[in-house]
């Protein structure tokens, strides 16, 4: 494949905050890329770096206290150093985004409806009459009951699941190519989550649309991406497809985070995995692995020399570590 | 195989409405279910379901409108003053925001020393050797930390004060209402291990409130579920897992979603959201949602009964049961 057939190609991104105690690299090189039509995982817990990587790679870092270096090409659009005016070409019709939140990422004293033409007005140049057409056909295809009176409802009207398809419905009005799910689910319950989340499938299916979802959960990635990255401390650990990743992980911290999550079919008082310790300070990072002062594996090499990336068996399948955990598959890489 | 066992905690057909008679909305509607000693009862539900507020009713931090909360024979709903506050020594909470549970400017010994100072019951070196004790029960160097201030904390580190807090007094019920669903899963692993640790070591009842049923499951002995301000299944964890007789019991299982790429896409998602309690449906309070929602369901509203032992289930039309 080459790469101008990639919607979305990442190279060396660095996404370093100015802060009191000293930079912080809360994105420290990270390389990948996203074919068109493809859902893609990105999992690591909180602070490892996930929505700082999905802001910067829409360009929404903010605009002091911030460099970026490295390269994010989207849909031929170098994202990195671009300006402000030139971003706004590409959000909304190359990319956009579905926040967390679905009360805050809403205006509560404007109608959802207006929220909806708005961009469909400014971006497209719609006529009033028109963008209301439209609005209601996006409402529609979000799944949304009767449209043509929820167009004139308040988000305070609306439950979370459905304000969550409301913001699924802005992002989806300039018929984005990538659509950047931070978090879509969490604070939904699981049977809105499920919804959701067939929701996002299906459109991506119907629109052929590539959707990067950026979780905690695995729970969330696991049946839903085609490819998951796990991130810890800013950088990309382990790569693969999600059969790999969940079945076949090189990397300690992968395996740690899906056996520290309790399993429904496991019996009641089951013994957890904890990871000892916690996260590292990203303003005080170790010259070696970021991991090593957790991981019951880490060696004196582990702690002198960052591991990089380097290929695990199938193609694709990448993971940083000196001393990776044994192939499930049958022939080991040498 | 508890039954001769006298309970720790017995609610019956406990309600808390909130707002006034045009406006009233009954968010937890006849609610019973008792806890017996040393046990971990898990009450799982989706928001709004009224689990949490059953709890806080327990503890009189809403007030029932009416029912009966019987700790060890003592019926809680009707003390009042310097009773109500002698019983709630046996009864701790610990809530879901470990941040905002805890003053970020007081420092962490003084706030489990909290309990011990309002009560006065240990005072000089004795209370700071049981403070001590307690930190380092829930993995916090007392010498290290103890003059920090709950700001300087992580919130897993926030949730083992909050624990050691609840500890302070000793009680006898400990009330974990989402206690773990604001931290990360390695921190979550290590919240909930210790909880299984200290539980053994105190003897502790657990009523555990949540909306993840995976991690339920982990914790508890029994389960309830509970929606639209009723319980409708409770039973043993396991089998309940196994073999739900609800329907609304085996939705939400099928909507978990495990950690496993193998695990079969949600075949059947529960359409549609909880109706408002402002205005809940007659009869069973499931039956909108419901695929085997018949005319029975609409105009009579069924009652819990035991399909197996400890096992119950409010439904006309349960789900086969394939256990023997």
């Amino acid at each position: 494949m080459s790469e101008n057939e990639k919607l979305l190609v990442v190279k060396d991104l660095v996404t370093t905050f100015a802060t009191p105690g000293g930079p912080l690299p809360a994105v420290g090189g990270v390389s990948f890329d996203l074919d068109q039509n493809e859902t893609l995982g990105i999992v690591g817990e909180s602070g490892s770096g996930k929505t700082v990587l999905s802001r910067t790679i829409m360009g929404l870092q903010p605009r002091t206290n911030v460099t970026v270096s490295g390269s994010a090409l989207l849909n031929g659009f170098e994202v990195v150093g671009a300006s402000e005016r030139a971003k706004r070409q590409i959000w909304g019709t190359d990319v956009a985004m579905v926040f967390q939140d679905p009360m805050t990422s809403l205006n509560p004293v404007m109608r959802i409806g207006k929220q909806i033409d708005e961009s469909l007005r400014v971006r497209h140049g719609m006529s009033r009459s028109s963008a209301k057409h439209r609005a209601i056909e996006l409402l529609e295809l979000v799944g949304i009951p009767s449209p043509q009176q929820r167009y004139s409802a308040y988000p305070g009207q609306l439950s979370g699941g459905m304000r969550q398809r409301v913001v699924i419905a802005i992002a989806l009005a300039g018929s984005p190519k990538l659509l950047m799910a931070d978090e879509p689910t969490t604070g939904l319950d699981v049977t809105i989550q499920a919804q959701i989340l067939n929701l996002l499938d299906e459109l991506k299916e119907r629109l052929k649309m590539s959707v990067i979802l950026v979780t905690h959960d695995l729970g969330v990635v696991a049946t839903r991406t085609s490819r998951i990255i796990v991130m810890y401390a800013g950088r990309i650990v382990e790569m693969g497809t999600t059969r790999d990743v969940f079945q076949d992980h090189r990397m300690p911290y992968t395996r740690a985070l899906l056996e520290s999550s309790p399993k429904v079919a496991s019996p009641s008082h089951t013994r957890l995995v904890t990871i000892p310790g916690r996260p590292p300070n990203l303003l005080k990072l170790a010259a070696g692995c970021s991991f090593a002062p957790r991981c019951a594996y880490a060696t004196d090499r582990c702690r002198q020399e960052r591991p990089e990336l380097q290929p695990a068996g199938d193609p694709g399948h990448l993971f940083a570590c000196w001393n990776p955990l044994p192939t499930t598959r049958g022939a080991t890489p040498q | 195989m508890t039954q001769e066992r006298q309970p720790l905690l017995k609610v019956r057909d406990l309600n808390v409405v909130f707002g006034s008679r045009h406006h009233a909305v009954s968010a937890v509607a006849g609610v019973s279910f008792d806890i017996f000693p040393g046990e971990t009862l898990g009450l799982v539900g989706e928001s709004g379901c009224g689990k949490s507020t059953t709890g806080k009713a327990l503890m009189r931090i809403v007030e029932p409108s009416s029912g009966t909360i019987e700790l060890e024979g003592v019926d809680i709903a009707s003390q009042s003053g310097r009773a109500l506050r002698n019983i709630r020594t046996h009864m701790q909470m610990i809530f879901q925001d470990p941040i905002s549970s805890l003053n970020p400017r007081r420092r962490v010994k003084d706030i489990v020393a909290e309990p011990l100072d309002c009560w006065k019951s240990v005072k000089g070196t004795e209370r700071d050797v049981l403070i001590s004790d307690l930190l380092n029960k829930v993995g916090i160097d007392p010498a290290v930390y103890g003059n920090r201030y709950a700001r300087q904390f992580s919130g897993g580190q926030c949730q083992r004060i909050s624990i050691a807090r609840s500890l302070a007094m000793r009680p006898k019920l400990l009330i974990c209402d989402e206690m773990v669903s604001a931290l990360d899963v390695s921190v979550q692993a290590q919240i909930l291990n210790l909880l299984e640790d200290l539980k053994h070591e105190y003897g502790l009842t657990l009523l555990f409130i949540a909306h993840d049923l995976a991690v339920v499951k982990n914790v508890s002995d029994r389960v309830a579920v509970m929606y639209l301000g009723k319980i409708c299944e409770i039973g043993p964890g396991d089998s309940l897992y196994e073999a739900p007789a609800h329907p609304y019991t085996k939705f939400l299982l099928g909507a978990a979603l495990e950690a496993d790429p193998d695990s079969p896409m949600h075949s059947q998602v529960l359409e549609g959201e909880p109706p408002s309690p402002l205005n809940p449906p007659s009869g069973c309070r499931f039956r909108t949602r419901c695929p085997n929602a018949t005319e029975l369901c609409a105009s009579e509203e069924p009652q819990p009964r035991e399909i197996a032992p400890g096992h119950q289930v409010a439904c006309h039309f349960p789900l086969t049961i394939t256990r023997k």
